[in-house]
């Protein structure tokens, strides 16, 4: 904070007024316009209209998972051989089969109860840690001169990498996968919460200042919400690193759990539940990542607005 | 809120000197700059670019701390921005995740008001600048012209003593700008608050001002103070008698000067010496 920016110079850095549309056939400047058929003018027809609604982005989709459910039942029922091998690998109607299987009895959706808790838990933690964390630190310079050496020593180890750690430090199995999920959320949600917070245009903190807000009115009314676009970002890529960091967590050291279900299948040579457990973790991952998107829709109503919308 | 005409609102600028250190050279922005703002009055700072009339307008804001001079207002020396000068940014300034109600009632948030009271506040200047019926709107939804109107209107909702417009309306294509103009002079009749108001266009001031400070190029200085002889309310139509193109053509030319030895010693500045003998011996003569 040595220099202060030149605000007094022109012409204006900011932004220029949109210019208005101007329709192609004024374009020739000093000649009489003709009245040009223009394209855009004629009815779009049925299947032009179709192909740019809703409906065929579903259909596309459809069609999108039904190729895959197709090679996959075509590459097992012939048992494709080719370098990759799919000799062992079950039917989508065996897989099919062993849903219904595994749902007769409480063991499946409780591994299933069970990872769900420990990804909340442990993304919670790092979703308070952080985003509070993050927000101290891109604010104020002796908070980042102060915590940014020592995080950023921790920052390069990957999550499993802690598991062996983890198991020594936490008095409880339980606890330490959780805290394995925790540090796979946490660093993405910590510095892109920095990050949005150093990104909020001074302007709007001047602004504030001049309308009388103090310290605390600042955080809570301007740095946070200006801030909130990155640190959705941050819970999005979160939640990700932390379904990783879960599952291989699961897989080492766990008891319970989807993970420990997918490799207790490997060992057991249960193939379709291999498989079961595959789908099962990416329909979880799908929910958790569908569930922050929706979060950011309902925390940040003005983003509807801004870049994009017509 | 008070109609009324105001009874305070008096800014004194007295001997400004502004200096920064700017990639370890020292820069002289301001210089032993005079200007007062009378309880009521209208009054623009002009001035080439660079010339330091923001700078000031950021001392008397409190965003930044005088070298040697003082900046009063009201008789009270100015320490740190406050509710009790409203601020319009050249940059839109607007909370983007607020509506624009939101916007116009932060600072009366700030200042602990109950709802009711700052609904009924934000409404009654939203009402005044005819932006009631985007007030639920958020500011990525207004145009150009409209933001900078929440911006006013957002600057006055805390009944400020005095507000600062820092060329408020320099991102504004000029047909916004000057219909900008006509509903910031009708405001100002219905409300009479003091006014600083920074500006490079000078139709803008004169159309606008009951006085006019013209500055230097750098280090600014206060090189003449006009009044501005035009009658109140002002019109649209006031802009085409030759009264106003009179003022025009005077400051014109006290800018003139300036901007050129502005300019002179920006390219001297930047080693690029021989243009600078374009300008001629009226500009090399600023350049000391």
């Amino acid at each position: 904070m040595s220099a202060l920016p030149r605000i007094d110079t022109y012409p204006p850095p900011a932004a220029p007024a949109a210019p208005k549309a101007v329709s192609p056939i004024h374009v020739g400047q000093g000649v009489t316009p003709l009245p040009l058929p223009m394209p855009a003018a004629t009815a779009p027809s049925l299947w032009q209209r179709f192909w740019q609604g809703r409906g065929a982005t579903a259909l596309l989709g459809a069609l999108s998972i039904a190729s895959v459910l197709l090679f996959w039942q075509l590459a097992t029922h012939y048992k494709l051989d080719a370098y990759i091998r799919f000799n062992n690998i079950p039917t989508p109607a065996q897989v099919m089969e062993k849903v219904i299987e595994v749902n007769s009895s409480p063991k499946f959706v409780t591994n299933i109860g069970i990872s769900v808790r420990r990804i909340l838990l442990g993304f919670l933690v790092a979703t308070a840690l952080g985003v509070g964390l993050g927000v101290v630190i891109g604010r104020y310079r002796w908070a980042r001169a102060l915590a940014m050496p020592a995080l950023e020593v921790f920052r390069p180890i990957p999550a499993i990498a802690w598991v062996p750690m983890s198991i020594m430090l936490w008095p409880d199995n339980e606890v330490s996968i959780v805290f394995i999920t925790f540090l796979g959320a946490f660093f993405p949600i910590l510095l892109n919460t920095v990050h949005g917070v150093q990104a909020i245009d001074p302007v709007l903190l001047r602004a504030a200042r001049t309308l009388g807000a103090g310290e605390a009115s600042l955080l809570r009314h301007v740095v946070l919400p200006g801030a909130l676009p990155h640190i959705f970002t941050g819970l999005a890529v979160g939640m990700g690193v932390a379904w990783v960091s879960l599952i291989a967590a699961e897989m080492i050291s766990g008891q319970f759990g989807i993970g420990y279900f997918t490799w207790e299948a490997y060992s057991l040579i249960s193939y379709a539940e291999i498989a079961l457990g595959m789908i099962t973790i990416g329909v979880l991952g799908l929910l958790c990542s569908g569930g922050i998107r929706l979060l950011a829709k309902l925390a940040m109503p003005w983003q509807a607005h801004s870049t994009g919308a017509p | 809120m008070d109609m009324s005409v105001a009874s305070q609102g008096r800014v004194d600028v007295r001997d400004l000197h502004i200096r920064f250190q700017s990639k370890g050279q020292d820069f002289e922005a301001v210089r032993a700059a005079n200007v007062q703002v009378r309880p009521g009055e209208f009054v623009s700072l002009i001035g080439p670019s660079g010339c330091g009339k923001s700078t000031l307008l950021n001392a008397v804001a409190g965003f930044l701390k005088p070298t040697a001079g003082q900046v009063l207002l009201d008789g009270q020396r100015i320490t740190g921005p406050g509710s009790d000068r409203g601020v319009v940014f050249q940059q839109y300034s607007l909370f983007p995740w607020m509506t624009v109600r939101a916007n116009v009632e932060f600072g009366l948030r700030m200042k602990g008001a109950s709802a009711n009271e700052r609904q009924a506040q934000a409404r009654t200047l939203l009402g005044l600048a005819g932006l009631l019926a985007f007030e639920n709107h958020y500011p990525d939804q207004l145009s150009g012209g409209m933001k900078q109107r929440v911006g006013i209107v957002r600057a006055l909702a805390t009944s400020p003593q005095v507000l600062l417009m820092d060329e408020p309306f320099g991102a504004l294509d000029s047909q916004t700008r000057v219909v900008m103009q006509e509903i910031l002079t009708n405001m100002w009749q219905r409300l009479r608050i003091s006014v600083l108001f920074i500006t490079h266009d000078i139709e803008e001031a004169v159309f606008l001002s009951d006085r006019i400070y013209v500055m230097t190029a750098r280090p600014g200085r206060i090189k003449a103070e006009l009044d501005v002889p035009l009658p109140r309310p002002r019109t649209a139509a006031m802009t085409s008698e030759p009264e106003f193109a009179a003022m025009v053509k005077q400051i014109k030319g006290l800018i003139r000067e300036e901007s050129i030895a502005a300019m002179g010693g920006e390219l001297s500045d930047g080693g690029l010496v021989g243009l600078s003998t374009e300008v001629g011996p009226q500009g090399v003569g600023h350049l000391v």
